[in-house]
Formats: C-alpha cells, structure tokens, sequence
C-alpha cells in the first residue's frame, strides 16, 4: 500500500502550517482560562477554505478527497495549539459529510454553502444526559403531529452546541422498532420556538470548544426538515461515527508530533548531571515510545483515509485509529510532561494543556471501551 | 452458490452463531427481531460491499433494504446487475 502524499497535499500542509502559525496567533492561555470561542480565528480558517475542503465547488467547498482533509485537520493539529478550534472545524466538517450523504438536494443547497462559508455554525446532537456510548437508547422524542414532527427531549455535551446556528438532531420517531428503524434526524435552526441552548459547560480542557446542553421542548419541526428518511437515523449515526473516527485521529497525530518535537527539543537543552537529559534512557526511551506512536498511528490514520477515499468502508479501522491514537496521544502529553518536569507542569509551558485537552480524546465519538467492544465483536466475540 | 444463500451464510455464522438459531427463512425479520443491531449492520454491509464488489450509496441505507434475507438480496441483486451494465 502506498502512504505517500502527492506534492500538492504536501504543498498543501506546509501551507496550513504556515497559515496557523501566522494567523492563528491569539492570546490562547486568555481563551483558554474563560473558555472563549475564537471566532475571528473561526472566521480566518473558513477564509481558507477548511470547513468546505471536502465538498462540491457548485456549494463553495474545495473539491477534495479524505486524505486531503484529514491532512489539512493533521497540519492544524500540529501548528494550532488550541485543539478546541480544530475539533469545532471537524464537526462542522462532519456535519456537512452527513448533510452531503443523507440531505436532499433542496436541503444541501440550504445548509452546505453555508457550512463551508463558517456563516452559519453546525452541530449533531446525539448525546444525552442519560445515554452516551449507548447512543441509540436516546429517548428524545420527534411525534408526528399531521403538519411536521415535534421534538421533546435534553441532549448534553454537545460540541458547538451552545453556538449553533443549525443542529442535526437525532430523535425517536417510532419507540416500537429497534434502534436501526426507530431513530430519525432532522434540522433545527437556531431561533426555531421550544428551542433552548444552554450555556457552555466548562471543562477541564479542550475549553475553547463550546459543549453544552440543548433542550427541546415541544419544538415543532416541518416536515422538509428531516434529514434522509424517517428511521434512518441509526444508519446515518454508524455512518457519521465512522467518518469521524476516521479523521479526527489525523488532528491529533498532528499534536502527537508538536508535542514530540517540543519534548525533543527539551531534552536537548535540558542539562543534568553534566548531560543533556535525553542521554539518560529513562528520557531517551520515553521519546522512542512517542515517535513509535506518531508513526504506527500514521498508518492506521492514513489506512482508514485511503479506504474512505476508495469507497470502502473503514469500520474496523476507523474504530482501531481512534482507540490506538487517542490513547497515544494521552501518554504522549503525559511523557511529555514528565520530560519537561516542573516546567511540564507549569501553564507557561503549554504542555499542560495539550494534556488537559487530551484526556477528551479518549472520551468522545464513542469512548476507548466502546472501541475495544467494537474490535471485540469484529473478532466475532 | 446464490446470492441469497451466500447473505444468509454469513448472518447464520457471524451474526447468529451465538444464538443458536437453527434456520433462518428468507423473509424472516432481521431488524426489527434484532437479529442485525446497530454492529450488525456494519458488519453486514461490510461482508455485503466486500464480497459482491459493491457500494451501497446513501439514499439505500434505509432499515427496509435489510429487514430480510429477501430485501437484501434484492438490494445486491439490483447493485450487481447496476455494475454489469444489465
């Protein structure tokens, strides 16, 4: 199998990296302390065109392949230490794939332009209070009532929630089918009555990241607001988990070798006992351990890409990506933070916060035990 | 062997072995008996795009083109017929 990049996807990620360097350089310690949305860096990145990368031209967006994004999500994983920022472009990125799989035509003239343009912020509400890995046990309620549906029900955590502008929610529309014929999705826009966000929930990273909880209270949906068929929800769900579990990973990869890079350099500096600090094994092998990581994570990432390019699917490998990279990426924080010792500690030294970011990782899109239960029953078990 | 045959191979041996079912009729209910859960379907569509050189768009990830033996027979049926040319 060939990993290599094309000279244009490398032109490309050089250009990213450029670009957040540059552009994304606000007080992010200030962002970070009163868990502020940056929305002018928002607004700098949907100039760029990365919330739009992957979809048709005739709706604003690039044109480009999987690999592609989820390289550009690599390249700003790396460059951009405010991994709330990047994980809020991949949802909106997310929400635009299932706008473009499962919407109407009607419904993609509608939403995507406004997706790739970042004029409008998106987020999927599966969540809820009582249901997280066991999404599809969600008891928010869309009722048929003649005209439309209306919806009744509490979604928590929900990424970009609080600041949506359009959320695709996923609610029961017949209790009397399983989970697979008895969900379905549909669009709510902000301002819709019986609609409520609720504040940013704080957290103890990824803090620039708005999640919060949204309720829906005899909320009244018309009908062309149903996004693919009644009872297809939990097909898209298991569509939508596996397009993010396929390209989120790459951002963290990115953070993976930012993180590995700054701990290098450290322990090259870093003096004790007469040496630099990464001639002890101690240190030394806690690096060879991050860089063994970074590339054996590579090839899972870039694996799962390449299927989604080709048209396959990448259940299994998506779900091994997200398990194996996530966790990589919380030990590598945690060693780096050893590496750097007291300093790692400090806020001044950012680490600390790629830690706190990190530990969401394993959580999100479906928690490391989910995954592990995923592989399990892929082994037949 | 038959298309349908081979769908129901799979789902007797990966999707049923554990439940000891004896025999499965092609219009037996697959979704809503839960004999295909929300892992199931993945793996079936998986078995399905593999072992028949297909890919299953969209707008036909609808519970109906799964809900028996029948159904996704016919789904394969009219998918390989599609890239043949017939």
């Amino acid at each position: 199998m060939d990993f290599s990049f094309t000279d244009e996807q490398v032109d490309l990620r050089e250009m990213v990296i450029k670009f957040a360097r540059n552009e994304l350089d606000y007080d992010l310690a200030e962002y970070d302390k009163n868990g502020e949305f940056p929305l002018e860096a928002w607004r700098k990145c949907a100039e760029m065109q990365f919330l739009g990368l992957p979809f048709d031209e005739e709706y604003g967006g690039g044109g480009s392949d999987f690999l592609t994004m989820s390289l550009v999500l690599n390249a700003l994983g790396y460059a951009c230490k405010d991994a709330g920022l990047v994980h809020a472009i991949a949802t909106q990125v997310l929400c635009g794939m299932q706008i473009r799989m499962f919407g109407s035509e009607e419904q993609k003239q509608k939403y995507l332009p406004d997706v790739c343009s970042g004029k409008k912020i998106f987020a999927q509400a599966i969540t809820e209070p009582d249901s997280g890995s066991d999404a599809l046990s969600m008891r928010s309620r869309a009722t048929w009532n003649g005209d439309g549906y209306l919806l009744n029900g509490t979604k928590m955590f929900i990424t970009n929630g609080p600041i949506a502008d359009v959320v695709i929610v996923f609610a029961v529309t017949d209790p009397d089918k399983k989970t697979l014929g008895g969900i379905s999705c549909c669009f709510v826009e902000k301002g819709f009555a019986g609609f409520q966000q609720c504040n940013p929930i704080k957290k103890m990273g990824l803090t620039t990241l708005q999640n919060g909880e949204l309720v829906f209270d005899a909320c009244p949906i018309p009908p062309g607001n149903l996004m693919g068929k009644e009872g297809q929800g939990g097909m898209i769900f298991n569509e939508s988990m596996e397009w993010e579990r396929s390209f989120l990973p790459a951002a963290h990869l990115g953070t993976m070798e930012r993180v590995l890079e700054t701990s290098i350099r450290y322990a090259k500096e870093r003096k004790s006992f007469g040496q630099s600090i990464g001639k002890f094994q101690s240190v030394s092998n806690k690096l060879a351990e991050m860089k063994m990581r970074l590339e054996l994570g590579k090839l899972i990432c870039w694996k799962a890409a390449t299927l989604k390019d080709q048209g396959k699917r990448a259940t299994l490998e998506s779900s091994i990506g997200k398990l194996f990279i996530s966790e990589c990426l919380k030990q590598t924080c945690l060693d780096a933070v050893q590496i750097h010792g007291g300093y790692g500690y400090t806020t001044e030294y950012e680490i600390e916060r790629d830690l706190r970011d990190s530990v969401a990782a394993t959580i999100y899109s479906g928690t490391s035990e989910l995954q592990y239960n995923i592989i399990s029953r892929w082994l037949g078990l | 062997m038959e298309i349908k045959d081979t769908i129901k191979s799979f789902i007797m041996t990966e999707l049923l072995a554990e439940k000891g079912l004896g025999s499965l009729a092609d219009a037996d209910p697959l979704i809503d008996s839960g004999i295909i859960d929300s892992f199931g379907i993945m793996a079936l569509m998986s078995f399905l795009e593999e072992k028949f050189s297909i890919q299953i768009a969209g707008d036909e990830l609808i519970p109906e083109n799964f809900e028996s033996v029948m159904r996704i027979s016919a789904l394969v049926a009219q998918k390989t017929e599609c890239s043949l040319g017939v």
